[in-house]
């Protein structure tokens, strides 16, 4: 037995990448409804979206 | 073979498979539901126009922050919910996600349900959604749960805050509307948890979680769900006469609260096995039926109201 590394290092099976993809997907489209909702807000604020009190 | 190259082998990076579905649980989806509806109400009843986008916008927020508490809740009790049979398919003890990733995962929603509250409606609302978070995180998780009998009464806090967080993002202000809703969360909670735990009582014992049946036994444990849901009760039924919500939702209160009262006074009663195991699952479905009823009626009546309007 080896015991050094294989040279290739680590080689993802289907269910890992079809996981990571799909992960990476709803990360995606998260942040897409994030950049819409900030859109969405600043437009229905108008000027008032800089006008910020506590 | 040398200590780096051992490591390398037996800690190698775990690759994970959790699929999107599992993150999703981590979010508690049936807790997240009852959250979101409960706050719906909290901003449909505050006065004033809400513009709809700002309503959408505070109640996602309201919602992935109580997501983020369920993930990091799951987080950080992966230990108990895996010898729990009402926990242990939850996505930590199937070994589907670890505590580190859906620590990661909460934390990341809990800042940004936060900021996105804070910046896009107001800074009172984004903190009382921290406060909210942190309450159900620190306080009742990680201190409350494993220490005390009363860990839901107090920590019942926490989910009763929602509709106040939604009348603070609807208002910027705070007045009695939103405290009586956080109210009756406050009393619903123990009678549903508590009837909850007496038909799950071996499982928590099993945990280690001190709950009311596990500590006390099962008849202090009647006795506390009965005189809860008094309080209850009265509580629910007192805006109206208050003046604060209308006769349909102070009508409606009184036949739901006869109803919490008929399965608390049975849940008291029955104390034989098999009927005390019927009596507590009624409860605990009835008590779902009560809060969302309850809570279904001003949202009624804040429409009728406007439908009143636009034909008058």
């Amino acid at each position: 037995m080896s015991d050094r590394r294989e040279p290739d290092g680590i080689v993802l099976t289907e269910a890992q990448k079809r996981s990571r993809r799909q992960r990476s997907i709803a990360i995606a489209l998260a942040l897409g409804v994030l950049v819409v909702l900030f859109f969405a807000v600043t437009i229905v604020k108008g000027p008032a979206v800089l006008n910020r009190p506590m | 073979m040398s200590v780096v190259d051992h490591n390398a082998i037996e800690l190698g990076p775990r690759i994970s498979e959790a699929e999107v579905g599992d993150y999703i649980a981590l979010l508690k989806p049936r807790v997240m539901s009852l959250v979101i509806f409960t706050a719906l109400v909290g901003l449909v009843i505050a006065p004033g126009h809400v513009h709809p986008v700002l309503a959408f916008t505070s109640l996602l927020c309201i919602a992935v922050g109580a997501g983020a508490s369920g993930a990091l809740n799951m987080a950080l009790e992966g230990d108990i919910d895996a010898l729990m049979s009402r926990t242990a398919n939850r996505p930590i003890p199937r070994g589907r996600v670890t505590a580190s990733e859906a620590m990661a995962f909460g934390l990341t929603l809990a800042f940004f349900s936060v900021m996105t509250l804070g910046i896009l409606v107001n800074w009172y609302a984004g903190a009382l959604l921290a406060f909210t978070i942190f309450f159900y995180v620190v306080i009742y998780t990680m201190w409350l749960k494993r220490w005390t009998a009363q860990n839901i009464v107090i920590g019942g806090a926490a989910g009763s805050l929602p509709p106040v967080v939604a009348w603070v993002a609807a208002t910027g202000s705070l007045s009695v509307e939103p405290l009586l809703l956080f109210l009756i969360i406050f009393f619903w909670t123990p009678p549903h948890f508590w009837a909850l735990a007496l038909f799950r009582s071996d499982d928590y014992a099993r945990a280690g979680i001190p709950m009311l049946p596990v500590v006390a036994g099962p008849d202090a444990t009647r006795l506390q769900i009965l005189l809860y849901t008094i309080v209850l009760v009265a509580v629910a039924v007192a805006p109206w006469p208050l003046g604060y919500f209308d006769a349909i939702y102070g009508l409606t209160s009184l036949v739901l609260g006869g109803g919490m009262m008929a399965c608390a006074i049975h849940v008291y009663r029955r104390r034989e096995r098999t009927e005390s195991l019927r009596a507590t699952r009624r409860m605990f479905a009835f008590s779902i039926l009560y809060l969302f009823a309850l809570f279904a009626t001003l949202l009624l009546e804040v429409a009728g109201r406007a439908i009143a309007a636009a034909i008058g």
